[in-house]
C-alpha cells in the first residue's frame, strides 16, 4: 500500500432526521485492490456507497477521487468519472434482455451523438455494433453469454446479480462498487463470484465491496474497513480485522467473543439480522 | 345492417382523419411516457399549436408548410416552458400539474380574444386533406422508430425503469425527461393545429380534457411500451365508437369504457406489448 489511494473518504458524516448513519468516517481504497467494507446490518455500509456515488450528499466531510472533491456532483457525473455500482438488491432494468442490459451500461462509451444514432450514421451504426460485441464480452466474463436473449425477470437471483455487475463494467469504471454481491448466494457461487473479482483486479480494476461473507471477505479481500452503528471500528489485513475484539463483538456477540475461528467461519450472514 | 356497413363505410374518411390526429396526440403522450411521466400537458401543447396554426393560417395566409413546423416548434417550446417547472415535481404531482394546466389553458383561451377568438371562437380556412394527415403520421412513426433504437431510446428505458441506476451508468434522468418534454410538446403542437384544420373551427372547448382522456386511453390500450401501441391505441379507440354507432348505437357509450375496462384486466400493458412478444420467443426457443 504507497502512493495516494484512488478513493479517499475523510471525516465522511450523514444523518437521516437526527440518526447519526455515518459519523467521522475515515478510509482509503489503494489502487488495484479488493477492500472490503464490513459490518453489521445498520453499520451504515450502504450509505457510505450511496454517498460515493452521489446518491446522497454528506452532510461532513469529503470524498475525493484521485484528487477530485466529488462534493455536489450528480450520479451521472460521478457515473462518468469512472465509479460503477450494484445494489444491494438487484436492480435490474424490468422488459430487458441481459444483453440490453449490458449495453445501457454502455452509455458513456457509446463512442456517437444520440442524433448521430438517430438518423443511424454509418459511424454510429459500427458504434452500436462495437457496444454490443463488448457487451457480450462482458456477459461471457460473468459467465451469462448463453443467456444473453433472456429477460432479466426469467433468471435466478444469483444470475440477476451477475448481469448487475457486468451491467456496471459496460461503463468501463476504474472504481466499482459491490453491495453485498453474494447475498443470496450459495458457498460455491461466492467463490465463483469472488474468482471473478479477482481477474477484474488483475485486469486493473479497483473493486469495494460491502459484504456480510466473512469467508468471502478473508478470502478476496486485500484490505477491509469494518464499521459499526456509523463509525469505523477498525481496518486492516482481513484477517487483523477478524481477529480485532470490537470486531468480535460487533460480529459475534460478547458470549462468542472467545469461540473457535472455524466456528466464526460458519456464522455466514447477518449474525444481527 | 347492411346499409348500416355502407354508412360506416362512407364515413370512414373522417374517422381515419380523427384517428390520425388522435395518433399525433397520444404519440405525444407516449413520449414523456417513455421516460416515466405521466403527463396531460399534450392538451396545452396542442392548444398552443393549433391557435398559433390558425391565426398564420388565417390573419397572415401563411402556406402550409410553413404553417405545420411553426405550430410543431411553438407546442416544442411550450412543452420546455412547462417541463422547466415540471420535471421539478414528483410523479402523481406532476401529472395533476398537468391537469390543471388544461384548466388553465381553457382560461387564458378565453380571455385572450385577439389570439383565440375567446367565446366566438376562430375558423380555420385550410383543411387539412387526409394523405397529409397519414403522410405525417408514417413521417412521425419513422421517427419514433429511429428514436426507440438510437441510444435516446435506451436512456428513455433505463430512466423509466429505474432513474437512480441510470443516472449511475451516466444517464441524466432529467435531461432525457426534458428531451421527451420536446418531442411531445412538437407532436403535441402538431397534432393541434392538424386537429384545427380538420374541425376547421376553433372554440375554448377544443383543447380540453376529452383531448386527454381519449389520448390516455389509447396509450393505455395500445400499449405504453411501444410507440406503435399509441398508434394502434388511437386507431381502435377513435374507429370503436363509430361502429358501435353504426351497429349498435343502444350501447355505443359504453363500448368505449367497457373496452377500456376489458383490456386493462386482460391484457394491463396494452395490444402492443413487446415484453410479451420477447416471452413469447424464448418459449418458442427454449421449446426447440
Amino acid at each position: 500500500m504507497n502512493g495516494t489511494p484512488m478513493l479517499a473518504l475523510s471525516g465522511v458524516g450523514k444523518s437521516f432526521g437526527g440518526v447519526q448513519a455515518v459519523s467521522d468516517l475515515s478510509f482509503g481504497i489503494e489502487r488495484g485492490a479488493v477492500a472490503g467494507l464490513m459490518g453489521p446490518n445498520g453499520a451504515g455500509k450502504t450509505t457510505v456507497i450511496n454517498l460515493i456515488t452521489g446518491l446522497l450528499a454528506a452532510d461532513a466531510g469529503r470524498i475525493v477521487l484521485d484528487g477530485h472533491d466529488l462534493a455536489g456532483l450528480a450520479p451521472q457525473d460521478i457515473a462518468s468519472r469512472g465509479i460503477g455500482r450494484t445494489y444491494q438488491n438487484v436492480r435490474l432494468f424490468s422488459g430487458m434482455t441481459s444483453l440490453e442490459q449490458v449495453v445501457a451500461g454502455g452509455f458513456l462509451r457509446r463512442g456517437t451523438s444520440m442524433l448521430a444514432s438517430f438518423f443511424g450514421t454509418p459511424s454510429a451504426r459500427a458504434a452500436m455494433r462495437r457496444t454490443r460485441e463488448e457487451a457480450m464480452a462482458l456477459l461471457d466474463r460473468v459467465g451469462m453469454a448463453d443467456r444473453a436473449h433472456s429477460l432479466a425477470e426469467a433468471l435466478s437471483y444469483g444470475e440477476q446479480r451477475r448481469i448487475e455487475i457486468a451491467r456496471a463494467l459496460g461503463a468501463r469504471p476504474k472504481l466499482l462498487l459491490l453491495d453485498e454481491p453474494t447475498a443470496g448466494m450459495n458457498a460455491a457461487e461466492s467463490q465463483v463470484i469472488g474468482r471473478l473479482l479477482h481477474e477484474l483486479r488483475d485486469a486493473g480494476l479497483t473493486i469495494l465491496m460491502v459484504e456480510h461473507n466473512i469467508r468471502l471477505v478473508s478470502d478476496f479481500c486485500d484490505h477491509v474497513a469494518v464499521m459499526s452503528f456509523g463509525r469505523k471500528l477498525t481496518e486492516g489485513s482481513p484477517a487483523a480485522c477478524l481477529a480485532h475484539p470490537e470486531v468480535q463483538e460487533a460480529y459475534f456477540g460478547r458470549k462468542r467473543a472467545s469461540s473457535s475461528e472455524s466456528e466464526s467461519h460458519a456464522v455466514r450472514s447477518r449474525p444481527h439480522g | 345492417m347492411m346499409q348500416k356497413l355502407l354508412d360506416l363505410w362512407a364515413a370512414y374518411e373522417s374517422t381515419l382523419a380523427f384517428a390520425a390526429v388522435n395518433a399525433f396526440f397520444a404519440l405525444s403522450t407516449y413520449a414523456v411516457m417513455a421516460t416515466g411521466i405521466l403527463s396531460f400537458a399534450t392538451v396545452a401543447f396542442a392548444a398552443v399549436g393549433g391557435f398559433l396554426g390558425a391565426q398564420l393560417m388565417g390573419q397572415f395566409g401563411l402556406p402550409l408548410w410553413l404553417v405545420l413546423p411553426a405550430s410543431a416548434a411553438g407546442g416544442c417550446v411550450a412543452s420546455l416552458v412547462v417541463s422547466f417547472v415540471f420535471l421539478r415535481l414528483e410523479s402523481h404531482w406532476l401529472a395533476l400539474a398537468s391537469l390543471a394546466l388544461i384548466l388553465i389553458t381553457r382560461i387564458l383561451v378565453l380571455n385572450a380574444p385577439m389570439l383565440t377568438g375567446g367565446v366566438n371562437g376562430l375558423s380555420v380556412p385550410i383543411e387539412a386533406p387526409l394523405w397529409l394527415l397519414l403522410g405525417l403520421l408514417a413521417v412521425v412513426a419513422l421517427a419514433f422508430w429511429r428514436l426507440s433504437v438510437s441510444w435516446y431510446g435506451i436512456a428513455a428505458r433505463a430512466v423509466r425503469e429505474d432513474p437512480a441506476v441510470a443516472g449511475s451508468l451516466g444517464i441524466a434522468p432529467r435531461r432525457v425527461q426534458r428531451m421527451a418534454f420536446a418531442v411531445s410538446g412538437a407532436l403535441g403542437g402538431l397534432g393541434g393545429v392538424l386537429l384545427a384544420m380538420t374541425l376547421q373551427f376553433l372554440s375554448p372547448e377544443t383543447y380540453y380534457i376529452n383531448i386527454s382522456f381519449t389520448m390516455i386511453a389509447a396509450v393505455v390500450l395500445g400499449g405504453s411500451y411501444h410507440w406503435m401501441g399509441a398508434i394502434v391505441g388511437a386507431l381502435v379507440f377513435t374507429a370503436l365508437p363509430q361502429i358501435m354507432q353504426a351497429l349498435v348505437p343502444q350501447v355505443q357509450d359504453l363500448a368505449r369504457g367497457v373496452a377500456l375496462l376489458l383490456i386493462m384486466i386482460l391484457l394491463p400493458r396494452g395490444l402492443v406489448d413487446p415484453r410479451a412478444w420477447r416471452i413469447r420467443r424464448a418459449l418458442r426457443e427454449a421449446r426447440r
